[in-house]
């Protein structure tokens, strides 16, 4: 057994352009099969940690909202981010895009894996939730804002480490940050409104834990940006 | 060299050096690569190239039977509007889920329909050796890319409109779904275009603000393509700037503006 396939994560986040179209073209299924666990694993283990604050029944439903909100982005956006691809300069098929997109994600959710331990050490210093907790408290707004910080800087060190790969596959590299900013703002437009419907994934006020809130289907990310952005310029 | 030598070294005779020939002007004119002669076979080879290959798309519109294509592409088309607007009329339910499709695919098809002469026009007028029927190709060309782009937003569509009761909010959506949906179709076209040999491009440019300014008047005059209404078509004729300010008020108002 080589050791790619004893230690699979590694090479996962070095991602060598070479490495990685080999995989494209001859490991498929192993590729998807490894993002899918990195996703599953990374990603499940912060969400359950920032759940645990709340209730071990939320860190579980975290546990499972988070990776799901990137695989229902990823396959959701799987047929515009594939149209983009080709229209914008990179000669993948549908299922190489697709791959490439869950290669960012698995990137991404295999540093939130490492940052899991952190977080944890964090949300175990943080004030536990009370009956007298409010929305304003600042325990609850430093989750917030770890939880925001922490998906970011993953998000961010994904696409990053994909960049040489797109570069590579283009030929230029004003082509692979095209594609690769295409992608992003799809992505981060869909994410965005599943992350709004799959809420609380910390907590939410005078409620039970529940899987999806009450307000689950109503409004969207935007729309409440939005109209926090006209209550601030108004008042 | 030794000057006592009785005869100087011979020198091979150079050979003139090679110049390569000059590269001609029509190096990468359609056909020049063989792969842009193969003939679209079927409706998914034909949304491929369009994807993919539009120069195969551009030479085999040039090509006698180009019918066949332009034929494939608008079924594309239609088929793909459909399917957008049986998404856009998800939002609303009831009637608009087949007015929304009929209205969005028979829009788009009037609007290019209606565009049509003036491209023509404008692009003999810049010089451009181009074809009623090619034209007609391209522009087929530009809906199918669109659309199938429109589709690939569809998912992102539906899941916003599962979550929000907000009409303007749909619209602003669905119209920057459309806005990217038409770049992509436009510089589509534009390649084509600039295979006709136009003098200038001015009267191209012109063309696109006209279509797309027909494209929003479409909307409106088909109105309500999100909302409900009592009526398939509207009532009284509108500007579409005063349509969508009045959503936008309704919207800051808080009523009117919804789904309900």
């Amino acid at each position: 057994m080589n050791a790619s396939a004893a230690i699979p994560l590694s090479p996962l986040l070095r991602a060598e352009p070479a490495q990685v179209r080999g995989w494209l073209q001859h490991r498929f299924s192993w590729l998807v099969g490894v993002c899918l666990l990195a996703i599953v694993a990374g990603a499940g283990s912060y969400g359950a940690v920032i759940g645990s604050w709340r209730d071990p029944l939320q860190a579980v439903y975290t546990g499972i909202k988070l990776p799901l909100v990137i695989l229902l982005t990823t396959l959701g956006n799987g047929l515009i981010n594939g149209l983009l691809a080709p229209l914008l300069g990179l000669n993948a098929s549908f299922r190489q895009s697709f791959a490439v997109v869950l290669m960012t994600f698995a990137i991404a959710s295999a540093v939130l894996g490492a940052l899991s331990p952190v977080a944890w050490f964090l949300v175990w210093n943080t004030p536990p939730l009370t009956v007298q907790t409010t929305l304003a408290a600042p325990e609850y707004s430093f989750l917030q804002l770890m939880l925001a910080l922490f998906v970011g800087l993953a998000g961010v060190l994904g696409n990053v480490q994909l960049l040489p790969l797109l570069r590579q596959w283009t030929g230029t590299a004003k082509q692979a940050y095209q594609v690769l900013l295409a992608w992003l703002m799809v992505n981060l437009l869909l994410g965005s409104q599943i992350c709004w419907i799959l809420r609380p994934f910390i907590w939410e006020a005078n409620r039970p834990v529940q899987f999806i809130g009450a307000d689950g289907f109503q409004g969207s990310f935007f729309e409440t940006i939005f109209q926090a952005i006209c209550r601030l310029m108004l008042s | 060299m030794n000057i006592n030598d009785p005869l100087p070294p011979q020198i091979p005779p150079q050979a003139p050096p090679v110049i390569p020939p000059a590269t001609p002007r029509t190096q990468n004119a359609l056909g020049d690569d063989p792969a842009e002669r193969q003939p679209i076979s079927n409706f998914l080879a034909a949304v491929e190239c369009v994807l993919r290959h539009p120069r195969r798309v551009m030479f085999q519109l040039r090509q006698p039977g180009a019918g066949k294509l332009i034929g494939a592409l608008l079924f594309v088309s239609i088929v793909c509007s459909l399917v957008y607007g049986a998404v856009v009329g998800s939002f609303s339910g009831g009637v608009q889920w087949w007015a929304a499709p009929v209205k969005i695919s028979g829009g788009l098809l009037i609007s290019a329909l209606i565009c049509l002469p003036s491209l023509y026009i404008f692009a003999s007028l810049s010089g451009a050796q181009v074809r009623l029927a090619e034209l007609f190709g391209l522009v087929a060309g530009l809906l199918t890319l669109m659309t199938v782009l429109l589709v690939g937003f569809a998912p992102v569509a539906w899941i916003f409109s599962q979550s929000t009761n907000s009409v303007a909010w749909m619209g602003f959506l669905h119209l920057a779904f459309w806005f990217i949906s038409t770049a992509f179709g436009l510089r589509f076209l534009s390649v084509g275009f600039s295979h006709a040999q136009a003098k200038s491009n001015a009267g191209f440019n012109v063309w696109v603000i006209i279509f797309m300014l027909v494209m929003v008047q479409m909307t409106t005059a088909l109105r309500p393509l999100i909302g409900t209404s009592d009526s398939f078509l509207p009532k009284t004729k509108q500007f579409f700037v005063a349509h969508w300010g009045e959503c936008m008020d309704q919207a800051s108002k808080g009523n009117g503006a919804n789904r309900d």
